[in-house]
């Protein structure tokens, strides 16, 4: 095939693409009216609080493992939840397509066994981790009940003035 | 294992037999199973001007498993099928089981793709992961440049308590084997070991941001039989996002015979790649262009018969459809050393089969 050719199919197909351009993918990250949500971790996890580096290390997976050497659980809820937006925009930074694609992306270079586990309503989480050892999530700040243990951050709880997830 | 391995048979078949684990296990087993399963796959269309086939073409069909051994150890496997002239031809790509004693110590053994920069790890065989439609050169399918499989031990670890997120991987393997493409399989060709050291940055404020260095050595046969000592070292920055993406990577190769005296200048090779989502209603599109070179001084017994000096330059788009399913258009202006310059248009659709 001759180069001149090349560059006319180069166009053409630039065309057709923008001619579809419009269709977009899944949703962006939606963070009005989350409100503020409490780090929960199981109750035998031995720390008693985090920074937002450790915070954003774990729900990374840069950090898998407690400092006991227990493994590490993540719990996060499908999306949609308000509360999942509101970590994908201030620990992930990420779309949810692109969130999507960390995880794909981090167990294809065998950096972990498994991505978080979905939980598909606060309820649920609750009971998750409250039963499974070295498991972390998140809730909103109004559904935090006496049997969850609730991780400061940076110092700071959820309402607090600098709070970073409020 | 025997890259020459060839299945005949057709090609829904063995597609079937790649991706039933995935398609059957993502997300479709309890969350506490043990076994996680994805795949990958793409098929392309190309026009060029090289001396290849037209046409529509069979990209590669990948699969993954995951499995839970026990607490503490893990399986990690993938196995690809290529499209071939006269069938398929199956590699078992990566194998390996890992010890996590902690986040700072994690050793494996196996068949690894050899931790030497940024997109060897990052992307592989994985093309709905990557921007492109192809690796760079330097890293391309059966690179002789730089190795892309390690057979061998690899103990990694990090500091994740660090804002810089460091980390790091050692290795020892076999090396290349005779065919410098190929990982040394069934043994080292020689009583000489492969070395790895890498290093690397993460750091957690800039999500996606790599920094690293590696360092690898081997001593292998060139040509003319001489035992020669391998070096490669080499230094990369991705900023592996969608807005911008920023990936570039340097490797510096050097091949000195054992015996005798002398130093010979070094091959090099390297690319710069560029990506930007857009926003809004076009946020499904990334434009993505692409340079990069490969450079081979005469006198480098290794690499100089192998005719490996290229230049490129890459310019395409891509387009997600769907979050699972990536739509590529590809220019690409090519030279290739003895061959003379080219210009090519790839079309590829690629997608992952991922419960997640």
């Amino acid at each position: 095939m001759k180069g001149v050719d090349i560059v006319r199919s180069t166009v053409l197909a630039l065309v057709m693409i923008a001619a579809a351009g419009p269709m977009v993918s899944s949703v962006d990250a939606q963070t009005e009216g989350a409100e503020a949500v409490a780090i929960v971790v199981h109750p035998e996890v031995t720390i008693d609080g985090l920074s937002f580096d450790q915070l954003k290390s774990i729900f990374l997976a840069e950090q898998q493992h407690w400092p006991d050497r227990s493994r590490i659980t993540l719990l996060v809820r499908a999306a949609i939840a308000p509360e999942r937006d509101l970590i994908l925009s201030e620990i992930y930074g990420m779309t949810e397509d692109r969130y999507r694609q960390y995880w794909i992306s981090k167990m294809f270079r065998s950096e972990v066994a498994s991505g978080p586990k979905i939980v598909f309503s606060t309820d649920m989480l609750r009971d998750l981790v409250t039963v499974i050892p070295g498991s972390i999530g998140f809730v909103p700040v109004s559904e935090v009940g006496p049997d969850l243990k609730v991780i400061p951050i940076d110092g700071m709880l959820p309402g607090d003035e600098g709070y970073p997830l409020n | 294992m025997q890259r020459a391995q060839v299945m005949r048979g057709s090609w829904l078949g063995i597609l079937v037999a790649v991706l039933a684990p995935a398609v059957g296990l993502a997300g479709q087993v309890p969350d506490d199973s043990n076994i996680r399963a994805m795949g990958f796959g793409d098929f392309n269309y190309l026009v060029t001007e090289r001396d290849l086939k037209e046409g529509f073409r069979m990209g590669q069909m990948v699969g993954h498993v995951i499995a839970d051994l026990d607490e503490r150890f893990t399986f990690f496997g993938e196995v690809s099928l290529t499209g071939k002239d006269n069938g398929y031809s199956i590699e078992v790509e990566r194998a390996l089981i890992r010890y996590d004693f902690a986040d700072e110590f994690k050793i494996a053994v196996g068949r690894f793709h050899t931790p030497i920069g940024y997109w060897n790890a990052a992307f592989h065989h994985g093309s709905w992961l990557q921007t492109s439609v192809a690796r760079p050169e330097m890293i391309k399918f059966g690179s002789r440049f730089i190795p892309t499989h390690f057979v061998g031990v690899i103990a990694e670890g990090g500091l994740p308590g660090s804002s810089l997120g460091l980390g790091y991987k050692v290795g020892i393997g076999n090396g290349r084997a005779e065919n410098i493409a190929r990982a040394g399989d069934a043994g080292d060709i020689n009583d000489h070991r492969a070395w790895v050291a890498r290093v690397r940055s993460r750091p957690i404020a800039i999500v996606g941001l790599e920094i690293g260095a590696t360092f690898y050595t081997d001593q292998l046969l060139a040509p003319d039989l001489t035992d020669t000592r391998e070096r490669i070292y080499s230094v990369h920055a991705a900023l592996d996002r969608d807005a911008p993406e920023i990936l570039a990577e340097y490797a510096h190769v050097t091949h000195d015979p054992m015996t005798g005296s002398g130093s010979f200048p070094g091959s090099d090779g390297y690319y710069v790649q560029i990506g930007y989502r857009m926003s809004g209603a076009f946020r499904s599109i990334k434009p993505y262009a692409r340079v990069e070179q490969v450079i081979v001084p005469n006198g480098d017994e290794v690499f100089e018969p192998l005719n490996l000096n290229y230049d490129g330059v890459v310019a395409g788009i891509r387009y997600d459809p769907g979050v699972f399913l990536a739509l590529r258009l590809e220019y690409r202006w090519e030279r290739f050393e003895g061959l003379g310059a080219f210009n090519s248009l790839y079309t590829q659709a690629s997608f992952v089969l991922s419960g997640f």
